[in-house]
């Protein structure tokens, strides 16, 4: 009987996965439809994320180093975590759009579809974010060279680096959607939104150190954008704390989404439709 | 012909019905504040962090804290408009076709309508983001508040520049169906060559050169300058010139949509 109903949920899980896969397909076919729009939008996004970048830059030119980071360790910070809000908005950017289907009432449509809602809402806004992927990747590239040519990381920081944004973009993940559940209660989230998600990522492109310890105490546990670039560089970039931090990262990026998993279900099952 | 100076009773209206519409709202609002301040905060805790280390040239510490302050909260004013003064939406629901039609013009028609939407944002975000960063930050007005009269007629100009500006990307709507980006776009230039978080005489010599040969400096720099008593009154010109240059895109940019825009069924 167990073992039946073992492979019942395997082959649940294989039928959710494929129809994940196939809903992504239409996304993406209904989005080259207008290739024009397509293109503008991502060179736009490049220039976007480069002038971000531009403005870190120009501080470290003009100043040398932010709290003894040098310019590529803080590129490469920054280079990290746009990689990782890139791969979090790619596959889970509905959850951050969260509040229009909430306002217009849509959310009310796919909770009467025979599939769990994060399924049913997360392929809709799937995108491929190539202006962010080739400014980010270009940033990355660049820091890493110049530090692997003046002999200050070895090349496992590549494998490392590549570990920290898969992890990043998990806690990223995370994080928008512990905050997007809290609309379940209070409909508009933008607000929320702001505070968890932009500042704190605009924060995290920097040194916690330049800040408060209470703030960065704050953007490592209740807010753990640190994680995502700051926590591994220490150790990739700079040879600090020990090979104990990727388990850690592991295992705190699994943590939080299980429980933003749970924080999900519980304010989905409070949800009240705003009505039409 | 449109006139422009009969309808003045109803500009003033459309004005006030977009300062009513969003006074409905102002409890969230303030409360949006926090977010915004918040933003000023972790920006002025950078310079902080890097005031440790290093001079901060004749701003100083306290000087670049003013600064970010100043700038953070103009932003409600000569940044954070309507995205495409709503043109995108009624490209999208076809309302543009009636807009047009109307015994107004569309550019005096939206403009009336945004100048009260920022009359909202001044009073409603700007002022109380700058009361709780002074608080956060432990600052006082410059000079008792003495540079104020100057820095607000710089930064009324900066607004004036915001909705021909956004005028003009809305419009791009009807070409695009991504004329949003055109908006986010326009926000990464604000941030860098409006001078928002870098004072412009900062940047390398050649994006000094771009900076200036566009409107932004007369968006945030200019005003800022003038806060801090610094500003040397002859940039005002810089701004009436920006002015009247947009007004004249914008009537062209009508122009132009007018001939574009087709009506498909209903």
């Amino acid at each position: 009987m167990n073992e039946r109903r073992a492979t019942d949920r395997q082959a649940s899980l294989r039928n959710y996965i494929k129809l994940y896969l196939i809903l992504i397909r239409t996304s993406v076919r209904s989005r080259m439809q207008y290739r024009f729009n397509f293109a503008f939008g991502t060179v736009l996004a490049a220039i976007i994320q480069l002038s971000e970048f531009l403005m870190i830059a120009i501080v470290l030119a003009k100043f040398g180093a932010v709290r003894g980071w040098t310019m590529h360790e803080v590129g490469y910070l920054f280079a990290v975590m746009t990689l990782a809000k890139t791969l979090y908005r790619t596959f889970g950017n509905e959850v951050h759009n969260l509040e229009r289907y909430l306002v217009e009432g849509e959310l009310d449509q796919l909770l009467t579809k025979p599939l769990p809602v994060l399924l049913s809402l997360l392929p809709r806004g799937f995108r491929i974010m190539f202006g962010e992927v080739i400014q980010g990747g270009a940033i990355l590239a660049w820091s890493l060279g110049q530090m692997l040519h003046s002999g200050q990381i070895s090349w496992w920081a590549i494998p490392q680096t590549i570990f920290a944004i898969v992890t990043g973009g998990v806690v990223l993940f995370a994080i928008g959607m512990a905050t997007a559940t809290c609309g379940f209660w209070t409909t508009r989230i933008s607000m929320l939104q702001n505070m968890t998600e932009d500042a704190a990522q605009t924060a995290a492109r920097y040194p916690l150190t330049l800040y408060p310890g209470w703030m960065s105490g704050l953007l490592l546990t209740a807010i753990p954008v640190g994680l995502v670039g700051y926590l591994p560089a220490l150790y990739i970039l700079r040879g600090e704390l020990g090979l104990w931090v990727f388990p850690v990262l592991a295992a705190a990026s699994c943590l939080v989404v299980l429980l933003a998993l749970r924080f999900w279900k519980f304010g989905i099952s409070k949800y009240q439709s705003t009505g039409s | 012909m449109i006139s422009f100076r009969s309808n003045t009773r109803l500009y003033q209206t459309l004005a006030a019905k977009a300062y009513a519409r969003n006074i409905q709202y102002r409890g969230s609002h303030l409360l949006h504040n926090f977010a915004s301040a918040a933003f000023g905060y972790l920006y002025a805790c950078i310079w902080i962090g890097l005031g440790r280390d290093h001079s901060l040239g004749d701003y100083g510490t306290i000087g670049m804290l003013h600064y970010i302050t100043f700038t953070q909260t103009s932003l409600w004013v000569a940044s954070f408009t309507t995205m495409g003064l709503g043109i995108p939406q009624s490209v999208r629901t076809g309302q543009i076709a009636l807009d047009l039609m109307r015994p107004v013009h569309l550019f005096a028609h939206l403009m009336a309508k945004e100048w009260g939407q920022i009359a909202y944002q001044f009073l409603y975000k700007s002022i109380p983001i700058y009361i709780v960063m002074q608080l956060a930050l432990g600052l006082t007005p410059i000079d008792g508040g003495r540079t104020l009269p100057l820095a607000l007629t710089a930064l009324a100009g900066a607004a004036y520049m915001a909705i021909c500006m956004n005028y003009m990307m809305g419009i791009s709507a009807l070409w695009t169906t991504e004329s949003s980006w055109l908006y986010w776009g326009n926000q990464a230039l604000m941030n860098l060559l409006a001078g928002f978080f870098i004072p412009l005489e900062w940047l390398p010599g050649w994006l000094q050169t771009v900076a200036w040969a566009s409107p932004y400096p007369f968006m945030l720099y200019a005003p800022t300058q003038f806060y801090l008593g610094k500003g040397d009154p002859v940039l005002l010109l810089g701004t009436l010139a920006w002015c009247a240059a947009l007004t004249l895109l914008c009537m062209l940019s009508t122009k132009a949509l007018r001939h574009k825009v087709e009506v498909q069924g209903g």
